[in-house]
Parts: structure tokens; C-alpha cells; sequence
């Protein structure tokens, strides 16, 4: 059985995640829809050598975060591949977010 | 001169992490073959470390990351194969991290729960990773 005060942690670790979910998810569209496409189509190489590190620095939080997620238990084996397969597609963070907001909904629930 | 203030950071922000880290491993590694003492007062050990984790290693961690790119980016160091070689024991350190911090918090809610035994080891891989990490800066043999 979960304190108030856990319930309050686990909530704040699941907006945590969702939001650098988000933030994964946006800095991907970024970099294949936009930067991808200056470097090629108006030769601004700047576009990716800016976008690539911090896309890479975002994706990187977003992979430690999925494996202190998992390491602390209460999600199951499809879930899992789901939220590691998703960070790798395009929107896929967003989807991610979707399935963080449901947990935190089931969580935040009397 | 900004180049000395950030590697104090960095080492600094390193001593914290690691600190922090072989604390967490050693604490789950004596759960793991039975701690000591009554049910409720290892979980409360647990939640209190999991709270440290959060307040303190995870974020040492970021600043240990963050002035570390910020030395080797101003120092011209990427490309050389002895960072090239502490980034890999770093990013497995990192991961390690992740893995204790995950099992810290689920320590937290219960008692119950049992705990990989492979997590017994991770206190001598970190000494380990620590150790080869401290060598290559400080040699750089390669």
C-alpha cells in the first residue's frame, strides 16, 4: 500500500517522464522535418549539427528515465517494448505521453 | 580559467554521483542477502536513500554530465580514443544508475519484493568503472 506522500513521488516521476517523453518526441519531428531537410534541400549543415546533439541529449534522458521506470517495477512486458519502440518513430513520443497520462491517471485515482 | 572552474564542477558533481551510487549499491546488495532489522525500518531506509537519490546523486549525475561535455567540447578532447573509452564506462555507470534508482524506489513501497541477484556485484563494477575512468584521465594512455 502506497503513503500519500509515495502516491505524490510516483505522480511527480510520471510527469516527469511524460514531459521529457514530449520533449523526445518534438526534438525527433524537429530534427527529420526540418533540419534533415535544410541541410539537404538549402545546404544549411548548421540546421543538424545544432539539432543532432540536442535531439541525441534528449533521447538519451528519455532512454535512463525508461530504465529507472522499468527497474521500479509495475509495468508489463508489452508496455514495456511499446515506450522503448515508440522514442525510435516520429510521433512516437507522443504516444508515449498518451500511455504515461493514462498511468498517471490510474495512479492519481481514489 | 573557465576551463578549471568547470573541471572543479565536473569533479565535484563526480564525487556526489559516485558517492551516491556506491551507497545505493552497496545498501541493495546488503538487502539482498538480508538486511538486518525489522521490516518497516528497511523500508524506511529505503525510501530515505530513494529521497537522497532524487535530491542529490540523479541530480549530481546531470552536472557531472553537463560540465563533462562542456570540458571536452572546450578542451578539443572528442575524437580521442581515451575519452572515447571513458564515455562508454560512463554511459554503463549511468545505466547501473538508472537500474538502483528504479529498484530503490520499488524497495520504498514494500518490503516484499525481491531483488536481482546480479545486483549483488554492481558495488565492485562501480569501483571498477570509477577506478579505469580515474586511470584514463589521468594517464591518458591512449
Amino acid at each position: 500500500m502506497m503513503s500519500p506522500e509515495q502516491r505524490h513521488e510516483e505522480l511527480a516521476h510520471l510527469r516527469r517522464m511524460r514531459a521529457i517523453s514530449l520533449i523526445e518526441g518534438s526534438t525527433l519531428l524537429l530534427l527529420v522535418l526540418a533540419a534533415v531537410p535544410l541541410k539537404h534541400l538549402a545546404g544549411l549543415a548548421i540546421a543538424t549539427r545544432i539539432m543532432g546533439p540536442i535531439h541525441g541529449l534528449a533521447f538519451l534522458t528519455y532512454v535512463w528515465m525508461l530504465i529507472q521506470l522499468v527497474s521500479g517495477g509495475g509495468w508489463s512486458r508489452p508496455e514495456i517494448v511499446r515506450l522503448a519502440i515508440a522514442a525510435f518513430i516520429p510521433f512516437g513520443g507522443f504516444v508515449n505521453a498518451r500511455v504515461l497520462a493514462r498511468h498517471q491517471r490510474l495512479l492519481a485515482a481514489p | 580559467m573557465m576551463y578549471l572552474w568547470l573541471k572543479a564542477l565536473h569533479v565535484a558533481a563526480v564525487l556526489c554521483w559516485t558517492g551516491g551510487l556506491l551507497t545505493a549499491s552497496v545498501t541493495i546488495a546488503a538487502r539482498s542477502t538480508r538486511l538486518a532489522g525489522a521490516a518497516s525500518e528497511r523500508t524506511a531506509a529505503m525510501e530515505f536513500l530513494s529521497r537522497w537519490d532524487r535530491r542529490v546523486t540523479s541530480p549530481a549525475m546531470l552536472v557531472a554530465w553537463g560540465a563533462g561535455l562542456a570540458l571536452a567540447m572546450q578542451g578539443q578532447w572528442f575524437g580521442s580514443v581515451w575519452l572515447t573509452l571513458k564515455l562508454a564506462i560512463v554511459f554503463a555507470l549511468s545505466a547501473l544508475h538508472a537500474v538502483l534508482s528504479g529498484t530503490l524506489r520499488r524497495l520504498a513501497w514494500s518490503d516484499a519484493p525481491s531483488v536481482p541477484s546480479w545486483l549483488r556485484h554492481v558495488p565492485f563494477v562501480i569501483i571498477a568503472g570509477v577506478a579505469v575512468i580515474a586511470t584514463l584521465v589521468v594517464v591518458k594512455p591512449f
